[in-house]
């Protein structure tokens, strides 16, 4: 072999040393790409399930019972219910997305042949629901009178959140706001304390009466600031270049991104205080990134991830931080609504700056 | 012994101290006593346990056994902290700050208001020559000028106990004996310098010197009766001899 061979081999061989003695990198190049297949496989079926629907039947007639019975699938979860004002306060509360209520006539009216309509109410803060309710209404329309003629049903829509114009890019711009504060406060407090640990500062610094709570909180404000201006950037842009609806308030979506923004450095400075160097602690990213992506309803909505999977979705922050921020864009929603989102994640940014703390105290 | 006018009771007290890492004793059941406005040399070569001693002093490591007292306080003595100045072996600098930054963040650290970090600023970037780079970024200092910042972030505080962790490493002869200077100066007001080195020549400048080999201390003398106990014409072979010594008592 060439002495260029020799030294290309050498160096590809050290390389392959240094691989091997981090386990942790080891486990990471095979874990990683398993769990992406994975999780792409079950969450890129684009198809919505159990779509939350209440149905108010009033029919005295079979027609009503008839069509409903030709909605199939499990895209829609049919609730029946008695009062349309409550149903209708359901929706408005976030706790169903659609209301389909037949008139008490419509049989007749359909057997004459003369014009009947269905009451559909709509949360229109999620396109991809809309369609799927609209889709599958229509379909079953279709599939039970429509056969051979025209048919004399039509659907009166009312849009409790949203229009027919909202656009798809509009119910998910909040959550692409979101992940982007996600990306940007992941990235840099996962390298801050691994950077104080290589440097040999975190020591220094814990030579003075500096205690690790004071520490992880020190630059999880100096971080938020950072995250607050790159909000701004994401949030301008999205309104101005993409149009984006808002009808809430912006002062509160500033202040939910700002906490989930103090909840992300809390948990990449965990994770940067466990890293014993730069490499681990950038490997990390993907695991936040990762789930954050595919699991919490930024690009499709939550309805859209299988069941079992869906118990995952909960467990991660950007979950509540996409819902929240949607909520106050397209729904005008206040802190009486989003309160859940805001209280976990408080709880969320509390845990995680005091468990950066924990892991810091541990490594001085 | 030499001690300083102002020196009363001592500014480190430990018995029985040790400090294992896993299988690896780094400290073994150090006593050792260091009074008040000296400067005291804990001499051995790399792995002797120095670093461990000055760590264990400042509480950043919990020992394995044993007691200390540090400037009166119990370790971990966080109360004591700011009358510290510590400068450890790595450079422990922000090299994405510049020299002044640097100054002011320890200075903030312990209780410094910003006039003082001003003018103290100014004082220990002089006395460690570098006055002229206050406004440079610490990633475009050399490797002595980087020294000389760390120093004079422990010094910024006129802190009454100084842990040097080989402060003179890389530093060239002329500025070093400046700082030796310096060391003598503030002993003179009563402070208590603790410097580790693996250079014996260097420790002969100390008023007194602990020896450390694998762990454990050898003796604790000024360096003139260390010589004489040993018979050995200077530290180096004084070392050498206590070493063998050891040996010879352990088989």
């Amino acid at each position: 072999m060439s002495g260029s061979g020799r030294r290309i081999l050498a160096i590809a061989r050290k390389s392959m040393g240094q691989f091997r003695h981090d386990r942790r990198t080891l486990g990471f190049v095979v874990g990683m790409p398993l769990l992406m297949v994975l999780v792409f496989g079950y969450t890129f079926g684009g198809e919505v399930h159990n779509v939350r629907t209440l149905v108010v039947n009033n029919d005295t007639g079979p027609l009503a019972s008839y069509l409903l019975e030709n909605i199939t699938g499990d895209t829609l979860d049919l609730v029946s219910v008695t009062d349309v004002d409550a149903a209708r306060a359901d929706i408005v509360a976030g706790h169903a997305w659609a209301l389909l209520a037949f008139p008490a006539n419509f049989t007749s009216r359909l057997a004459g042949r003369n014009s009947t309509f269905i009451d559909v109410s709509l949360d229109g803060s999620s396109p991809p629901i809309v369609s799927a309710v609209l889709g599958k209404l229509r379909a079953a329309m279709e599939k039970s009178f429509a056969a051979g003629g025209r048919t004399t049903l039509s659907l009166n829509l009312d849009y409790v959140y949203g229009s027919p114009d909202t656009r798809f890019i509009d119910s998910f711009a909040p959550g692409v706001v979101a992940l982007a504060v996600l990306m940007v406060t992941t990235v840099f407090s996962v390298i801050v304390l691994v950077r104080e640990k290589s440097g040999g500062t975190l020591e220094r610094l814990f030579a003075t009466p500096l205690r690790p709570v004071e520490l992880v909180v020190g630059h999880a404000f100096a971080l938020a600031l950072l995250a607050l201006l790159q909000s701004t950037v994401v949030l301008a842009a999205a309104l101005l270049l993409f149009q984006i609806q808002v009808v809430g308030n912006l002062g509160l979506a500033f202040g939910l991104l700002l906490l989930f923004a103090i909840g992300n450095q809390g948990l990449g400075m965990m994770l940067s205080a466990v890293a014993r160097n730069e490499l681990q602690a950038v490997q990390t990213i993907p695991l936040i990134l990762f789930p954050s992506i595919l699991l919490t309803g930024v690009f499709f909505p939550l309805e859209a991830i299988p069941g079992g999977l869906r118990v995952f979705s909960y467990l991660v922050p950007l979950t509540y931080a996409s819902d929240g921020l949607r909520s106050i864009m397209l729904r005008g929603w206040g802190v009486g609504e989003i309160w859940v989102d805001l209280v976990v994640l408080l709880i969320y940014s509390a845990l995680a700056l005091l468990g950066a703390a924990v892991f810091v105290r541990r490594q001085a | 012994m030499p001690a300083g006018p102002a020196a009363k009771g001592s500014a480190i007290a430990c018995r029985g101290l040790s400090k294992s890492f896993g299988k690896i004793e780094a400290l073994h059941d150090l006593t050792l006593t260091v009074p008040s406005g000296v400067t005291f040399g804990l001499l051995g070569p790399n792995g002797a346990g120095k670093t461990t001693s000055l760590r264990l002093w400042l509480g950043l490591t919990a020992p394995t056994a044993g007691k200390a007292k540090v400037l009166g306080e119990s370790i971990p003595p966080r109360a004591v902290l700011p009358r510290i100045g510590y400068m450890p072996q790595d450079l422990a600098i922000y090299l994405d700050l510049t020299v002044e930054e640097n100054l002011a963040c320890f200075g903030r650290l312990v209780g410094m208001d910003e006039n003082a970090i001003d003018r103290r600023t100014a004082e220990v970037l002089k006395l460690v020559d570098i006055a002229e780079r206050r406004e440079d970024m610490a990633s475009t200092l050399s490797g002595g000028m980087r020294r000389r910042t760390s120093l004079a972030a422990a010094l910024l505080h006129d802190p009454d106990l100084l842990l040097l962790d080989e402060p003179t490493v890389g530093v060239d002869p002329e500025l070093r004996a400046a700082f030796w200077t310096f060391f003598r100066e503030l002993t003179g007001r009563g402070k208590t310098v603790v410097i580790t080195t693996h250079y014996m020549e260097e420790a002969a400048k100390c008023d007194l010197v602990g020896l450390l080999h694998q762990g454990r201390l050898l003796a604790r003398d000024t360096p003139v009766a260390v010589k004489e106990k040993t018979g050995a014409p200077n530290l180096d072979d004084a070392f050498l001899t206590l070493v063998r010594g050891r040996r010879e008592a352990s088989t």
